[in-house]
């Protein structure tokens, strides 16, 4: 159960910083902290107690001993969008720090928001 | 104010969520007709993987692995259509110092061996080809941060990045001229735990191997630059 | 004879793939690519269409059988907006060939044929996570292409955008994450069986998440806040893209939430209200706009709300209407866009109050608009006059005249501020001339290829709706598409 606390706090740190914080870095940074909250909060459901990683190395292992694997392969594809969507998020950050001269997201209004 | 505002706000909301994943009780096995252990009692016999997060991941849901590849495709081109001909900021980047140069220099082709062995062994061990490719990625970024001049020809990127990202799809195009679907597995199986055995498994770790390495590293190198 | 419809997505992602490599070649190639590609698309969804009528089509990936494995399920519903995504797709397409002259052109045409492959690989597959890559796909292309300009507001916009999307990408995150903890399955059909057995209590906090993530796409009240920077500042075809593409699947995958996996009567009320709330709102910013192409946007996501508010009926009749609306939206809004977007690079500025006298000087031009313009609003003979009445008398049939009386309120504004457009078109002096370029003739055909359709669908609405009607059968009787997909064979 400490996982899904774990996993909330966060998310929840993470959210807080999108909404709150005024450095667009620091925003970003949010968003990936909200990703590595989702991530684990997936791989602890996945887990059960006693059971080890699914990867049959030697034959003395069995199905009946191992964790559920789908919420790792899951994960997996969600850390790579998580990459791609930071990555893009930076990229964008630049643009505007380009043609504003600034970081503070309150100051960047243009359009309405 | 405002910050108060967001604390309530995630307070309430946070509370509600866990109240709702603490009714899915943790480390129990809960869902015993769920899709997870069938791929447990499957995965070896009829994928030939050892490692079933790597069968999951590239045969069962192999669809998946194709879109996320793709996805990191689109950062990649993204970035490269918003930063076009940006002018770099001016500032400096700083050469490292003798010690961290002369390490860089001896650790670069082994973190890339590193990395080329967790891709090639994907279906065997933990790993495969996004970590692999990220090892690699990361054996790029220590050149970059110590050496100020170093810098990758990105034609080369590119064209290791199309080519990985169409031999991928090629193997799925070819289960669906022999095997009746898309991304079927077409070859032999093969001696389960040993290198050459899971079928089309390995080629396409292979593959996403070279492509998620060439793309994370034109992505640093990218952003990179406009730091010069 | 149809190829197998996985090709419909694999091959633009190939494509895209090889795309810098072909660019090394011709520097004209890449123009081309998603021209070919997104009609091959177009070619395959007509060629399906009549098979899925009878029964969905299941496609089987990497030989396991749907719990096990991705399959892709293609439905009437599936079907009918494959075809709609791909001819909107197609026909942008084409006025890409020449419009886009912004450098990197390359990256540009990559973008646009995997937000068009992924919005594809949304309303085609039939596995949950597998929806959600696609949505991904979708919308990280629409953010880069939202920046595409490279100019102070269209960054701004982009990352706005940005924001809103990758928080519903987490909420779809953890309402998957709900969802397979209890019921141990991805596929659609398998959860809406052993989703039944699941405490409510966690069910419904599941679909709030999923609602709330695909909401953002679907330009729901509050989560759409991102729609008119994004339209108003990506370039124009992108614009027309937005409403065409991208909406469409975000509806969706609501749809199929709502109808297929979860089996909760509360939350139709609960879209029928968001609908009514989206349409108002958005029918009231419309009219306050001084931008055209903002003025657009807002016109759009009311459209959006008219869909909700016909999804929220859940009856046959009801669904066939919004599908109607979806699809008219669909043709109706990029002509609508293009032809803006044409007249606000001949005028030079974005305001509406710069158009004057556009009529006499762009005649051809203001006619698309104009034409776009009365189709939207729901003049007789054109197409939109059927969807808006099946939807209105529906809600009337439905018992709630409140909300009808307040769409028609909707429309009546929507009527108001089109027609003020229209009206500085035609009987406003115009102001001296400066450019006076020619409108390149892929625009034209674009433009004539979708006005064609409307007007096509407007004379023969029952030909379309013979279509439709399958397609709204299967979202609100799930059984037959539970039953194709669980028991097909290899």
């Amino acid at each position: 159960m400490i996982y899904y606390v774990a996993a909330f706090s966060l998310i929840l740190i993470g959210a807080y910083a999108v909404l709150v914080k005024k450095n667009m870095i620091k925003i970003v940074l949010g968003l990936s902290l909200i990703d590595s909250g989702v991530n684990i909060l997936l791989v602890a459901l996945g887990y059960i107690n006693g059971k080890t990683a699914p990867i049959f190395s030697n034959p003395s292992l069995k199905a009946e001993g191992m964790v559920d694997p789908v919420p790792q392969a899951l994960v997996l594809t969600a850390i790579v969008i998580g990459v791609a969507v930071t990555a893009l998020a930076l990229t964008i950050v630049i643009r505007l720090h380009d043609h504003h001269k600034t970081l503070d997201i309150s100051k960047i209004r243009e359009l309405k928001w | 104010m405002r910050k108060a505002i967001a604390v309530i706000f995630l307070g309430i909301i946070g509370y509600y969520l866990l109240a709702t994943f603490f009714n899915i009780p943790f480390g129990i096995a809960r869902v015993l007709d769920g899709v997870g252990f069938k791929y447990l009692a499957m995965g070896v016999p009829d994928t030939g993987a050892a490692n079933v997060v790597t069968s999951i991941v590239v045969n069962f849901r192999g669809f998946d692995t194709l879109g996320e590849v793709t996805v990191l495709f689109l950062a990649a081109t993204g970035m490269g259509a918003l930063l076009h001909h940006r002018e770099p900021m001016k500032r400096s980047r700083q050469n490292a110092s003798i010690i961290v140069k002369a390490g860089a220099r001896i650790l670069f082709p082994l973190i890339i061996i590193l990395g080329a062995y967790v891709f090639v062994h994907g279906h065997l061990t933990p790993g495969g080809g996004f970590q692999g490719g990220a090892i690699i990625a990361s054996g790029f970024l220590l050149m970059f941060m110590s050496y100020r001049s170093y810098h990758v020809n990105h034609v080369v990127i590119s064209r290791v990045e199309s080519l990985a990202g169409s031999t991928f799809v090629i193997i799925g195009l070819f289960g669906l001229v022999y095997g009746h679907s898309f991304l079927a597995n077409v070859l032999p199986l093969g001696t389960v735990n040993t290198l050459f055995s899971a079928g089309v498994i390995p080629l396409i770790y292979i593959a996403v191997g070279f492509k998620v390495g060439s793309e994370l590293t034109g992505l640093l190198d990218t952003m990179l630059k406009t730091v010069k | 004879m149809y190829f197998d419809p996985v090709l419909m997505i694999a091959l633009p992602l190939f494509a895209a793939f090889l795309i810098p490599l072909l660019g090394r070649v011709s520097k004209e190639i890449p123009k081309y690519v998603p021209v070919v590609m997104i009609g091959f698309n177009l070619y395959e969804s007509i060629m399906m269409l009549p098979h899925s009528m009878v029964k969905p089509i299941i496609v089987i990936i990497a030989a396991w059988k749907p719990p096990l494995g991705i399959n892709l399920t293609i439905g009437a519903l599936g079907n009918v907006l494959a075809l709609i995504i791909s001819l909107v797709g197609f026909v942008v397409a084409i006025y890409n060939v020449r419009f886009v002259q912004k450098e990197p052109t390359e990256k540009y045409h990559m973008l646009y044929m995997l937000m068009v492959a992924g919005a594809t690989g949304m309303v085609l597959t039939g596995d949950l996570f597998n929806l959600f890559v696609f949505l991904e796909i979708t919308s990280i292309s629409s953010y880069a292409l939202t920046a595409f300009i490279r100019d102070r507001n269209g960054a701004e916009a982009a990352f706005k955008y940005l924001l809103i999307g990758s928080l519903s990408s987490t909420f779809v995150l953890l309402g998957i994450a709900l969802i397979y903890g209890t019921t141990g399955t991805l596929n659609m059909a398998d959860i809406a069986e052993k989703i039944q057995h699941v405490d409510s209590k966690i069910t419904i906090v599941a679909l709030i998440l999923l609602v709330t993530g695909f909401g953002v796409e679907s330009e729901m009240f509050p989560l759409n806040g991102w729609a008119p920077d994004a339209y108003s500042q990506a370039p124009t075809a992108i614009g027309a893209a937005f409403g065409g593409i991208v909406v469409k699947a975000g509806v969706y995958a609501l749809a199929r939430l709502i109808y297929t996996i979860f089996n909760f009567q509360g939350v139709f009320f609960f879209i029928l209200i968001m609908g009514v709330i989206t349409l108002l709102i958005a029918e009231m910013s419309a009219i306050r706009q001084k931008q055209l192409k903002r003025m657009l946007a807002f016109s759009s996501i009311g459209q959006m709300g008219l869909v909700l508010i016909a999804l929220g009926l859940a009856t046959v009749r009801g669904v066939e209407g919004g599908l109607f609306q979806m699809f008219n939206h669909a043709m109706i809004k990029p002509l609508l866009f293009l032809s803006a977007g044409y007249l606000v690079y001949y005028s030079g500025s974005k305001d509406i109050s710069d158009l004057d006298g556009m009529g006499r000087k762009k005649p051809l031009l203001s006619f698309f608009f104009a034409f776009g313009a009365f189709a939207i609003m729901g003049l007789p003979p054109l197409s939109g006059f059927w969807s808006k009445f099946i939807i209105i008398s529906e809600t009337i049939r439905g018992g709630f005249v409140v909300v009808a009386a307040l769409a028609l309120f909707g429309s009546v504004i929507e009527a108001v501020y089109y027609l003020r457009v229209v009206g500085r078109l035609y009987f406003k002096q115009p102001n001296e001339s400066e450019k006076t370029k020619y409108v390149h003739a892929s625009a034209i055909l674009a433009m004539s290829v979708l006005a064609l359709v409307v007007l096509f669908a407007g004379l023969f609405p029952d030909m379309v709706m013979s279509y439709l009607k399958p397609a709204a059968t299967e979202l609100v009787d799930k059984t037959a598409y539970i039953k194709a997909v669980l028991t097909a064979g290899l």
